[in-house]
């Protein structure tokens, strides 16, 4: 019942954004706004019926109603409630239906939230994210459809895929997909922008929010992916350029540089051309994560389900709506020559500027190492793959640029800086940073790049401080008042800079992280008998016993390890689990983290009486997973600012 | 917008779009495996049906594919439907046979899932112990490899076989005649650069 229930929804909801498109664009054309307000109702109308859908779905995975197709195929009778609600999205046609779902509801918003402000470029608007729902539904309906019956039904499903039964599973993807498709809203403005002539700040000024929002979505969904590589499929590592996880970097990477250009806007009127290049390719790159995960063309850990049938759909509309975007762009973008030039070398503008070009190599880098090997495969016989080394050469230098510039850049003026000037700001940081050097060798830190990061840090460290403290210092000299209270009233008067400020740290955190677990790792393979002990590192590992556990859907092999270092003793259980329905085993890592390191120990195969387990000391890896929750905390007090711009935003229109 | 960046952004764009437009035909799960090219480990061993032994070299003189499955394996399922119409194909050609290799499984529960998903007709190696599997390299199932009559391993696929994977995967390399592609191709020249 429920499944054709949402059926239908579906079905209704891709009549709908059809009107959509027809309604905005002949109210445009013929100057009836009537018109144009049914296409908006259109527009909530079809996230009301997608919403159903979604629901029709999850309670037929609620109900275990293996009648249908893709219920059976991705749930079980056994499976834990928790992952029947979320196994919606744990296969191919639901996921997409998830990212249809989570655009119409951004349609929604969008039209109801910048409805007065944005008359002009409305109809475009809705007419633009009209089409992009039209495709997807069509993809959802006709090509990978999740209400599809099964006839007869089986007893029981075939589960889903043990390596989804996590709580990664529940979160990675609809924040990854969050990012991705929010994406969608400021490139639809970006367009109309284009379309209808007006590329001043109006466009920027509305998607300002909309961008960060995504922003956030994607950092935050590229870290929960992290997070659950890392426990889950017991490498030891949480990063490994693979071609999907490349996707989901690239729209990341243009898409930060989009944030800080877009300031550059703002303030100077400049880049206006650039900025809608880099909003429209950081849409394009959400498109084509898309396109690389579901059409199986490359060779992929994430290439779960693949079909070139739907590649091929997947791949006509992805043409369209790039060759539509660019070529309008390029047709278009004459009318946007603007006379303002960059006044010095030394100023706010340059720093963008480099920040972006920094942004744009490593973009170009990690897309040619995707489709490179996509390359060889098509035009050879012969299969190759990119890995680490490729990445690193080229990355870690540009990500070490990108530090000198986050050091300088929020401190230099616009327009022009005096040397005399930079002096001030910068001469006590280049100090600390240079302290650094000495203290990093202490530390024991002697790879090159270990140490330059370590300088880095440091150095953009306390310029955010000094300027932090230099705010604080005039507030109290102007207002009185404690420091505590002079420091949130900064913030509170510039959320958006100190916002960003806090990011900066989180990703100053993240660096550290970086490098430790990068440069730092101890690995071992090790043949233990119950009662053997090995020193890795500062611990002192101890095997008890190998014993059997289960749960309601799996059952495992259970190592007892006792790690002992100077300061602590703790007992580490890692498993091998078989899951009932199928028999793919999965490692589930045992790992005890404390602020310097992280001790991670998986369980591997018997051998005679001996048991192999390999265990990896990851150095500063929970310095990883904190800079991220800077990041977000910096991202909701940016987020919570812009009073200024709402009230400029009127004055536009 | 200068009109060389013009030309250069579409170009790109285009390039990008017909790469993968080509690429679309690859195949995903055609991943390198050492042992392509390599001679096929011969084996023997007691067959499901109870008559007699299974072995690699009743075959020799044709292409062979040698399919590793096990009644508890769920992709195994999803592949079955085009295994029958594979052994129709096999009983067409009097170049081409099929032979399964039930590993890591019970007798009973290998019959109950052909009973179950219906017999291909064609014959299987039972390995209960998987000491064929060990020897082919199989990490995972199904995962099926194409022996040349030479004997040569020519080709390993991972994951189930697919609907037109025989035309468009096996057909050109059945067309080769192996002797002059023997010669041609050394060992290790295919698929091992990554």
């Amino acid at each position: 019942m429920w499944i054709e229930i949402g059926h239908f929804a579906t079905l209704m909801a891709l009549l709908l954004s059809f009107y959509q498109i027809i309604a905005s664009l002949y109210g445009a054309h013929a100057a009836r706004p009537a018109w144009v307000r049914s296409s908006r109702q259109a527009a909530i109308g079809s996230s009301l019926l997608l919403t159903i859908a979604v629901a029709g779905l999850i309670i037929s995975f609620m109900t275990h109603d293996f009648s249908v197709r893709y219920v059976a195929s991705h749930a079980s009778l056994n499976l834990p409630v928790f992952y029947l609600a979320t196994a919606m999205w744990g296969g191919h046609e639901g996921s997409l239906l998830l990212w249809a779902w989570l655009l119409s509801v951004f349609i929604a918003v969008a039209a109801w939230r910048h409805w007065k402000t944005h008359a002009l470029s409305m109809p475009w608007i809705l007419a633009i994210l009209g089409a992009l729902l039209a495709g997807f539904l069509i993809l959802v309906l006709f090509l990978s459809t999740p209400f599809e019956r099964l006839i007869p039904p089986p007893m029981d499903g075939r589960e889903l895929n043990p390596l989804l039964q996590d709580p990664g599973m529940v979160f990675h993807p609809p924040f990854l997909y969050m990012g991705y498709v929010g994406f969608a809203i400021p490139y639809a403005f970006a367009m109309s922008a284009l379309i209808v002539g007006k590329t001043g700040e109006e466009w920027i000024l509305a998607t300002r929010r909309w961008t960060l929002f995504s922003w956030a979505m994607l950092t935050t969904g590229i870290i929960f992916g992290a997070y659950w590589a890392y426990y889950e499929l017991g490498w030891g590592g949480y990063w490994a350029w693979d071609p999907v996880e490349n996707a989901s970097f690239m729209p990341w990477l243009t898409g930060t540089a989009f944030l800080h250009s877009v300031m550059v806007q703002e303030r100077r009127q400049m880049f206006k051309i650039w900025n809608l290049f880099l909003i429209i390719t950081t849409f394009a790159l959400s498109l084509l994560g898309t396109f690389l995960v579901r059409s199986g063309v490359l060779s992929s850990v994430h290439a779960f389900a693949t079909d070139p049938g739907r590649g091929v759909f997947i791949l006509v509309f992805m043409s369209v709506v790039l060759l539509f975007s660019f070529g309008v762009l390029v047709f278009q973008s004459d009318h946007l020559k603007t006379k303002i030039t960059i006044e010095s070398p030394f100023s706010r503008e340059t720093a963008y500027l480099f920040n972006n070009l920094f942004l744009v190599v490593a973009t170009i880098t990690v897309l040619l190492g995707t489709l490179y090997p996509l390359a060889v495969e098509t035009f050879s016989d012969a299969k190759v793959s990119v890995g680490a080394p490729y990445y690193n050469k080229v990355f870690i230098p540009i990500m070490l640029g990108m530090l000198v510039l986050m050091a300088i850049g929020p401190l230099i003026p616009w327009r022009r800086a005096s040397i005399a000037q930079l002096k001030k700001s910068l001469l006590l940081p280049l100090g600390i940073g240079a302290a650094g050097l000495p203290l990093g060798l202490v530390l024991g830190i002697d790879h090159p790049y270990g140490l330059a990061t370590l300088v880095l840090i440091l150095f953009v460290g306390s310029t955010h401080l000094l300027d932090v403290v230099r705010g604080v210092r005039s507030r109290i000299t102007r207002d009185g008042g404690s420091m505590g209270s002079a420091l949130w009233r900064l913030i509170g008067r510039n959320k958006r800079r100190y916002g960003g400020f806090v990011v900066h740290f989180g990703v100053l955190v993240m660096a550290a992280g970086f490098i430790g677990s990068g440069l730092f790792q101890e690995e071992q393979n090790l043949l233990l008998q119950p009662g053997d002990s090995v020193k890795i590192g500062s611990w002192e590992i101890t095997l008890e016993g190998v014993g059997e556990t289960s749960k309601r859907n799996w059952t495992a092999l259970e190592a007892t390890i006792r790690a002992k270092s100077d300061s602590e003793e703790v007992i580490l259980r890692p498993q091998k689990r078989v899951y009932s329905v199928n028999s793919q085993p999965t490692t589930e890592a045992a790992i005890h983290t404390n602020w310097k390191e992280d001790l991670y120990v998986v369980l591997g195969d018997p051998v005679g009486e001996t048991w192999s387990i390999r265990v990896y000391v990851n150095p500063l890896v929970v310095w990883v997973w904190g800079g991220s929750l800077l990041m977000a905390l910096g991202v909701i007090i940016s987020l919570m600012g812009g009073g200024g711009v709402l009230r400029r935003e009127k004055k536009v229109s | 917008m200068k009109t060389l960046w013009k030309i250069v952004l579409l170009g790109i764009v285009a390039a990008i779009l017909v790469l993968f437009a080509l690429g679309l035909n690859n195949d995903p799960r055609n991943i390198p495996s050492p042992l392509v090219n390599r001679p096929a480990t011969p084996f023997t061993a007691p067959a499901l049906d109870g008559r007699g032994d299974v072995s690699l070299s009743d075959y020799q003189g044709q292409w062979v594919l040698v399919n590793f499955w096990g009644s508890w394996c769920v992709s195994c399922i999803a592949e079955h439907p085009y295994l029958m119409v594979l052994a129709q194909i096999a009983q067409s050609r009097p170049d081409f046979s099929i032979v399964g290799v039930d590993f890591r499984d019970t007798q009973g529960g290998a019959e109950r899932f052909l009973q179950r998903h219906g017999d291909p007709g064609y014959r299987h190696a039972k390995d209960p112990k998987q000491k064929i599997a060990i020897d082919w390299g199989v990490y995972g199932a199904p995962e099926s490899f194409l022996v040349d009559p030479n004997g040569m391993i020519r080709l390993k696929h991972t994951g189930p076989l697919y609907d037109g994977w025989f035309e468009r995967v096996a057909l050109p390399l059945l067309q080769e005649t192996p002797e002059t592609k023997e010669q041609a191709a050394p060992i290790g020249v295919k698929g091992e650069k990554g």
